[in-house]
């Protein structure tokens, strides 16, 4: 993945937690373009609009969650409807290790970080795939 | 005769109301990005507790759990540590649809909410 042109996209209800999520990709990848969803459903609409790249994903969500959004995008995938496959991260507040190790098992997830947010963790992450 | 040990306001105070430094660290430095956010978070915080009042009258327990859930993700995400632990002690009452610990609980989510707005105030937040 190149820096240059890179699209976000931020699945998230607590807009204050947008924000903070926004200004840290930013502060990285100051040419990138970030999308902004309250739900995975408009997650999801937004998702076959912009095409991100990554996606960073909350799991417990008014109206539609994480796993509904994960559901559709695997199910994207199996019926070759989706070509192409974005490197989603989990951000969640969710504290069950099973839970944890079972969202972690999904094929469209490429990694778990558990809330508050370790942005170091997540730097180093997104510097390994993106150059 | 009720024998239940209910945690105290007294069990959460050795969480800081707010932590500062976590907060700042949060939005790396900037002033003017951390008062956007407490403004974000302060009301969040008085439409959750609001919720919270309405859905424990009905008793709607997924909805308790998702509120408390969210308030324990963006308390901490803030640096609102003992706000935090509340919500999170809600969320698992929540879970066991456990309502006498739920309403006890809420009273001291209650005093800590009047806690940090008193911080935030001293802090001009």
């Amino acid at each position: 993945m190149k820096k240059n042109n890179i699209r976000f996209l931020i699945v998230e209800d607590d807009e204050m937690i947008r924000i903070i999520h926004k200004d840290f990709l930013e502060e990285l990848f100051p040419d990138c373009k970030i999308f902004e969803a309250a739900n995975a459903a408009q997650g999801i609409c937004l998702y076959f609009e912009c095409r991100p790249h990554l996606i960073l994903l909350d799991m417990m969500m008014p109206l539609m969650g994480g796993e509904t959004f994960l559901d559709i995008l695997e199910e994207g995938h199996r019926t070759k409807i989706l070509k192409e496959k974005p490197k989603i991260v989990i951000v969640t507040a969710i504290k069950d290790v099973k839970e944890l190790m079972e969202i972690g098992k999904r094929f469209s997830v490429e990694a778990v970080i558990s809330k508050p947010l370790v942005q170091s963790q997540l730097k180093a992450l997104l510097e390994d795939w993106i150059s | 005769m009720d024998n239940v040990q209910y945690t105290q306001m007294t069990d959460y105070n050795t969480s800081p109301v707010f932590d500062m430094d976590k907060a700042l660290n949060r939005v790396h430095g900037k002033q003017e990005l951390l008062a956007r956010v407490i403004s974000i978070f302060k009301k969040n915080l008085q439409e959750k507790k609001q919720s919270i009042a309405s859905e424990l009258t009905a008793e709607n327990w997924d909805n308790l759990k998702m509120i408390s859930h969210s308030l324990k993700g963006s308390a901490w995400t803030i640096g609102a540590q003992r706000l935090g632990e509340i919500a999170y002690a809600m969320e698992k009452a929540s879970a066991t649809e456990d309502i006498s610990s739920f309403k006890h609980l809420l009273t001291i989510l209650e005093e800590s909410i009047d806690d940090i707005n008193t911080y935030f105030e001293h802090h001009n937040y």
